[in-house]
Order: C-alpha cells, then sequence, then structure tokens
C-alpha cells in the first residue's frame, strides 16, 4: 500500500514549531508598533486653508497662546480664533499680501475661514482643557512645541494609557500655574525636578487627577 | 553550504519588507487624516463646538443655497432628478454654533449696569471709579498685568508706549498704536481705557469677543492706569 502522505509531510510539524512563534511574534510586534496612536495618529499635519505660521507668531513674536485661543481657561474647547483676532493686526500689517486674501474675504462676508481640526479625541472621551490648566499642565506638554511649527502638527498620542502615564503620575508633569504657555519650560531642567506641586503656595486645590473610569468617559 | 533563493522567496521577501516600509515609522508626517483602527463609537451623532453642520447650511449660506435651489428647479424642468444633480463645491459651510435669536437675550445675562458693562454713568458720562463689587487690590493689579500682557502688550507693549512687537513686523502699523503716557492719554477716565476695550477705536479693533470677562477688562483699565502712575514724577513735599 503507497504511502497516503508524501514524505515533505514530515517537515510540517516542524515548520510549525519553528514559524508559528515567528509569526504570532511579528503579529503582535506590528500591532503594538502600527495600530498605536503613536502610529496612526502623532505627525498628522492637515493642510490649513490659510498657511498661519505658529512659528512665526507664537515663537518669533512671542505672542502668548491664549492672545488667539482665549477660551482655553474657562471652556472645554481651545477655541480657533475668529476671523477678527486675525485682522486685529492684519488690518494695519500686510494689508494686501496674497497669503492673506481668505482672512480678508472672511472677514468682509462673515463667513468663517474652513480651518482643519488637528487634535480630535475620540467623542466618549470628554477631556476639559480648564481644569488641566488650572491645575497647570502646560500647552507644550500635550501640543509640543507648537512655537516651533510652521505648519501645526500632532505631537503625542493623545491616547488613553497616554493620558493615564500622567494622571497616575501628575508631580513630574506640572509646572507653576504663571507658567503654563511657557513654550520654553523644559520638564527635564533643574527648575522644573525642583518643582513640586503639593508645595506649591499659589496652589489652592491639591492635585487629584481622576483614574477612574468616569473621569473621562461619561 | 551555499544556498541561493528561489525567485518565488525572493519576491515574498521583497512584498513583506515594501509592505513593513511603506507603512512607515512611529511619529512619521502625514497630511492624511488619522487612520481609526476599530471605529468603536470614536465618531458620534453629536456636534461638537465650531464644528461644520449642514443642516443649517441654508440659514448661514443664503446665497449658494438660493444658487443649488435654482439648479435643482431647472433640473425638475427639464425632467431630471434634482437629487442626482452634479453639484458645485461648496465654499460656505452651515454651522453647528447658533447665534442667540434677534431680541432675546439669556438668562443672567443681561447687561443692564452701566457702569459695570459700559464704564459709563447715570448722565452716559464715561466713569472714573472702578464699579462697585471689584475692589482695588494687588490681585486685581496682577490679574491685570498678566491679561495686559496677552491681549494688548503685542501692540502696545508691555510699558504701554505703542511700540509692540506686532508694529514692529512685517512693514509696521500705518497709524502707530496709542502711547497711553501722552499727556491727553493721562487725562482719560478710567471708564475711556474699559470702553476702548469693548468697541476698540480709531484702528483698534474691538477686544470683547477676546477679552470677555468684565472684571478682567476692568483689571486692564487699571493696569494701564498703574503703567502711567509709574511715569508720574511726584514732587516730595518736605515740611
Amino acid at each position: 500500500m503507497p504511502a497516503i502522505f508524501p514524505r515533505w509531510t514530515n517537515k510540517i510539524p516542524l515548520a510549525i514549531a519553528v514559524l508559528g512563534p515567528l509569526v504570532g511574534a511579528g503579529v503582535i510586534f506590528g500591532v503594538w508598533y502600527y495600530w498605536s496612536p503613536e502610529f496612526t495618529d502623532v505627525g498628522y499635519r492637515p493642510e490649513q486653508p490659510v498657511s498661519f505660521s505658529h512659528k512665526l507668531h507664537a515663537g518669533d513674536m512671542g505672542l502668548d497662546c491664549r492672545y488667539c485661543h482665549n477660551t482655553v481657561e474657562v471652556a472645554a474647547k481651545a477655541a480657533i480664533p475668529p476671523t477678527q483676532t486675525c485682522m486685529n493686526c492684519h488690518s494695519l500689517v500686510k494689508t494686501d499680501s496674497p497669503k492673506l486674501k481668505k482672512v480678508r474675504d472672511s472677514y468682509e462676508s462673515g463667513k468663517p475661514i474652513p480651518w482643519v481640526r488637528v487634535h480630535q479625541l475620540p467623542d466618549y472621551a470628554f477631556f476639559d482643557h480648564r481644569p488641566h490648566l488650572a491645575a497647570g499642565v502646560g500647552c507644550s506638554t500635550c501640543h509640543g512645541r507648537i512655537d516651533q511649527m510652521t505648519v501645526v502638527q500632532m505631537d503625542q498620542p493623545l491616547s488613553m494609557g497616554w493620558c493615564l502615564d500622567c494622571h497616575r503620575d501628575p508631580d513630574n508633569n506640572l509646572r507653576p500655574l504663571d507658567r503654563i504657555t511657557d513654550m520654553n519650560w523644559d520638564p527635564h531642567s533643574e527648575e522644573a525636578l525642583a518643582y513640586n506641586p503639593n508645595e506649591d503656595p499659589e496652589r489652592k486645590r491639591k492635585v487629584v487627577p481622576p483614574e477612574h473610569c468616569s473621569g473621562c468617559h461619561r | 553550504m551555499r544556498t541561493s533563493l528561489k525567485p518565488t522567496q525572493l519576491f515574498a521577501a521583497a512584498c513583506l519588507a515594501a509592505g513593513v516600509l511603506a507603512s512607515g515609522c512611529q511619529g512619521n508626517r502625514s497630511e492624511a487624516p488619522p487612520v481609526h483602527i476599530w471605529h468603536n463609537m470614536d465618531f458620534q451623532n453629536k456636534l461638537d463646538p465650531q464644528e461644520e453642520y449642514d443642516f443649517f447650511f441654508a440659514i448661514d449660506c443664503p446665497e449658494e443655497a438660493a444658487k443649488i435651489a435654482e439648479l435643482k428647479a431647472k433640473a425638475v424642468a427639464h425632467g431630471h432628478n434634482p437629487d442626482h444633480l452634479p453639484l458645485p463645491e461648496k465654499t460656505c459651510r452651515g454651522r453647528a454654533m447658533r447665534n442667540a435669536p434677534a431680541g432675546t437675550v439669556a438668562r443672567g445675562h443681561l447687561k443692564n449696569d452701566d457702569h459695570l458693562y459700559k464704564g459709563r454713568g447715570p448722565d452716559g458720562r464715561l466713569v472714573d471709579e472702578l464699579p462697585k463689587g471689584i475692589v482695588l487690590s494687588e490681585e486685581l493689579l496682577n490679574r491685570g498685568e498678566e491679561r495686559y500682557n496677552i491681549y494688548c502688550q503685542p501692540c502696545h507693549d508691555y510699558a504701554g508706549t505703542g511700540q509692540g512687537i506686532a508694529t514692529r513686523r512685517g512693514g509696521g502699523f500705518a497709524v502707530q498704536p496709542a502711547n497711553f503716557h501722552e499727556d491727553k492719554f493721562r487725562a482719560m477716565p478710567l471708564g475711556h481705557f474699559y470702553d476702548v476695550i469693548v468697541n476698540g477705536k480709531g484702528t483698534m479693533l474691538p477686544y470683547a469677543a477676546q477679552i470677555v470677562s468684565v472684571e478682567d477688562r476692568w483689571a486692564i483699565a487699571a493696569w494701564v492706569r498703574t503703567l502711567q502712575q509709574s511715569r508720574t514724577t511726584v514732587a516730595m513735599g518736605g515740611k
């Protein structure tokens, strides 16, 4: 009687034993590396209708973040400024620049400039800027060195694990309350390492970030 | 022992390498929106502040809505299905956030205290004192300094001489911002500075939308007065 299985099938168990773990490790690596928001989200830099440079305005000229994003201390969202905020200066400076044509048109017609949103959390995560600023989380901690970006891009993954990293260890990520918009704040500087939010007399409340589900998912 | 890969094996390896390389590294820059591997409930049927919302297209973009209605009417007249019409790309979008209807006031937003909200007394003239409830204190001046340095300093500079960074870039301002230390501004009542913040003056646009809190506006007015006082020479009377 001839053999039912050809001779090469003897190698199948060996192949499974060797390739199986390799493929498994590859899949795990792939998911860990490529499905992470570090890969899918960080570096997102959409093209905006007006090529506004944060490097020029916030970096070189040193405008405070809150000059434009003025709701950030009192509302959940750091609002995109209305066109009038641009025109505060640009009705007097660079008034005939072709790059600013859309801004002037928007101001005259009253129709908003269709800015493209860069940072967007899932709709089930209820992030609120207000308590984060009140606790002394600086702009650059989550948004990176905006003052060095000609085109704004996502700097941090804004994933749940990333949020929890800080909620579980807030002290190393907080700064004095009057340095929130300071883009030059270096979390590794001596000043930052010496700063202890729990001993800051300027603070009226103890820092207790929530770690329970309903802290962010209502 | 020398081994050489068969063409099929070589092809498979090349495909694998290409796949890995094409998917890039973490943090790579991209203009394409982030990929959501599991949508779950990332995008729900709700509206965030400042989002666009087509429902109000006809209200927010009356001209474009009229044009589209006209095209559709034409299509119907020619016996075509108006829903299958190739429409021009919209340059205007409806907004999710709505203004209060004209002539209405939200609860708690009736601004009937002229001194507090307009900087004017019962006779309609600008007042020269802080409103009731806002006390001149160190906190008020600190707040005023902080807010001044955010909203006013770019044009008026830290000292109030009207030579801020914005006036020195990109060709400069056609009209210089006010120098608070000029005699005509030193003589102005406190309410004047409040009024200019709210309504603007000359080439300066109103800042009411940016400096929403009335307390902050008065704090800034008090800080402007402080800057003026800082350059006032006071004769020291000896006895």
